[in-house]
């Protein structure tokens, strides 16, 4: 990365190339904190630009000074910088062309950068692209952009909200962290009721038929359904203690409750089968309402912002109307 | 080739849909689906809903565009935008601009340049 610097001497007293090392150096640090790599980029275009405008001046500390301070303090730049990083617009973050970590092989997307939350949010509810079907946002493959199809059943206009969900009342946002709450209670609720009575094997796969095909003991099936609850809450739990956009929030609340879904459904299944089941109803109904829930989250909560929008905006008008 | 050209042209498009956006706001405000439909009507402009909504966002976020949920004649209230004074500015700057580059290019590529 050192080798693609600008130039920075030319031109320069080595006092205020300092400043400047020392200025960028502090957004850095504060971009480290804040977590947003991504901002990078934007970043060194930021510095080669100071540079430019310092070629153009004596290039004395006092014009570093001068340029720094329109840019104001480097915390506040890093903190715009990885605010504006967030809630990117999907398509500009989905093009990201030059790095070799994401891009497509055989016509098939990949993305080999580690995943960020708004980044993950983003591929989930992106009303703005019409893509129903976008790029996953780890690994190969695609995903589903619940925004759009809330679009094309007509739920929702492609901007109703500015930034999605910003304006969603807090109590309303925190619906979305307690629903995968409520649903890991379910599946304690569950295994307390029944852990006791199942059989020492139970089925924790099924073919297609419906029937049972792969056996475990009951101790080592109920391992992977609370790991994955355990891990999708604590997820929503990190979005909230470090305060990530509202966006980033609604989709590790929805996604965690739809993981949790998931556990139960798979539990309810080795229960049901225990008890002499045929098929594998329990296992795709349950699947299928966490899958309508989380969407129905997404809906409810943007319409939520949307209706929280107009009132302000509507209020206004009024007002205004009325002094008139 | 024919993946070059499509690159190309749609690099060339980016920045003057931007100018579009300004130029159909500077006749007056409008909502989202109307914009749409509007530039849609342009079909060299090749715009879809897909780069208009997110222009929109970029628009506003920079502070050249306002918009504002107010009542429609019919059916339910809708976000309309608008130029802000400083997208007023730009709008009138670009185009100015604009004009030099259709200018230059018009002399470039009219001396039978197709031939």
């Amino acid at each position: 990365m050192n080798a693609s610097k600008p130039e920075p001497a030319r031109g320069l007293t080595p006092e205020s190339a300092a400043l400047v090392e020392t200025y960028f150096a502090r957004v850095h640090g504060a971009l480290l904190l804040a977590a947003a790599d991504e901002c990078e980029e934007t970043v060194e275009d930021l510095r080669a630009h100071v540079y430019e405008e310092l070629s153009t001046t004596p290039g004395t500390s006092a014009d570093v000074t001068r340029v720094l301070a329109e840019l104001g303090a480097p915390e506040a730049l890093a903190a715009q910088c990885a605010e504006s990083v967030d809630v990117p617009p999907a398509a500009r973050e989905r093009e990201s062309e030059g790095s070799p970590l994401s891009g497509r092989v055989l016509g098939i997307p990949y993305e080999l950068r580690l995943p960020t939350a708004g980044r993950v949010a983003s591929r989930w509810w992106d009303p703005m692209d019409p893509h129903v079907i976008v790029p996953r946002v780890f690994g190969l493959g695609w995903a589903v952009n619940l925004g759009a199809v809330a679009v094309r059943l007509g739920l929702i206009k492609p901007d109703d909200e500015d930034v999605p969900f910003a304006s969603v009342p807090t109590r309303w946002l925190a619906v979305s962290a307690v629903l995968p709450v409520l649903v890991a209670v379910v599946l304690g609720a569950l295994v307390v009721r029944y852990q006791g009575t199942l059989p020492a094997q139970v089925a924790v796969h099924w073919g297609i038929t419906g029937a049972p095909d792969r056996f475990d003991s009951k101790e080592a099936a109920l391992i992977l359904p609370v790991v994955m609850t355990l891990l999708s809450l604590v997820v929503v739990g990190m979005a909230w203690l470090r305060r990530r956009p509202p966006l980033s929030r609604v989709a590790s609340g929805a996604l965690a409750m739809f993981l949790c879904t998931v556990s139960v459904a798979a539990y309810g299944q080795q229960v049901a089968t225990a008890y002499g089941a045929g098929s594998t109803e329990v296992l795709f109904s349950v699947m299928g309402a966490g899958g309508v829930l989380m969407f129905v989250v997404f809906v409810i909560l943007a319409r939520i912002g949307r209706a929280a929008e107009m009132r302000r905006d509507l209020e206004k008008t009024s007002k205004r109307g009325s002094v008139r | 080739m024919g993946n070059d050209t499509d690159s190309r042209l749609s690099q060339f498009r980016k920045g003057v849909v931007e100018l579009a956006i300004l130029a159909l706001l500077h006749r007056g405000e409008a909502y989202g689906g109307e914009i749409v439909e509007r530039l849609a009507g342009h079909p060299g402009l090749a715009i879809s809903a897909g780069t208009v909504y997110p222009l929109l966002s970029r628009l506003k976020k920079s502070g050249l565009i306002d918009s504002l949920w107010r009542e429609s004649p019919v059916g339910p209230p809708r976000k309309y935008y608008r130029l802000s004074v400083a997208g007023d500015i730009e709008f009138t700057a670009m185009a100015k601009a604009w004009e030099g580059v259709t200018d230059a290019m018009d002399e470039l590529l009219g001396e039978g340049a197709l031939r």
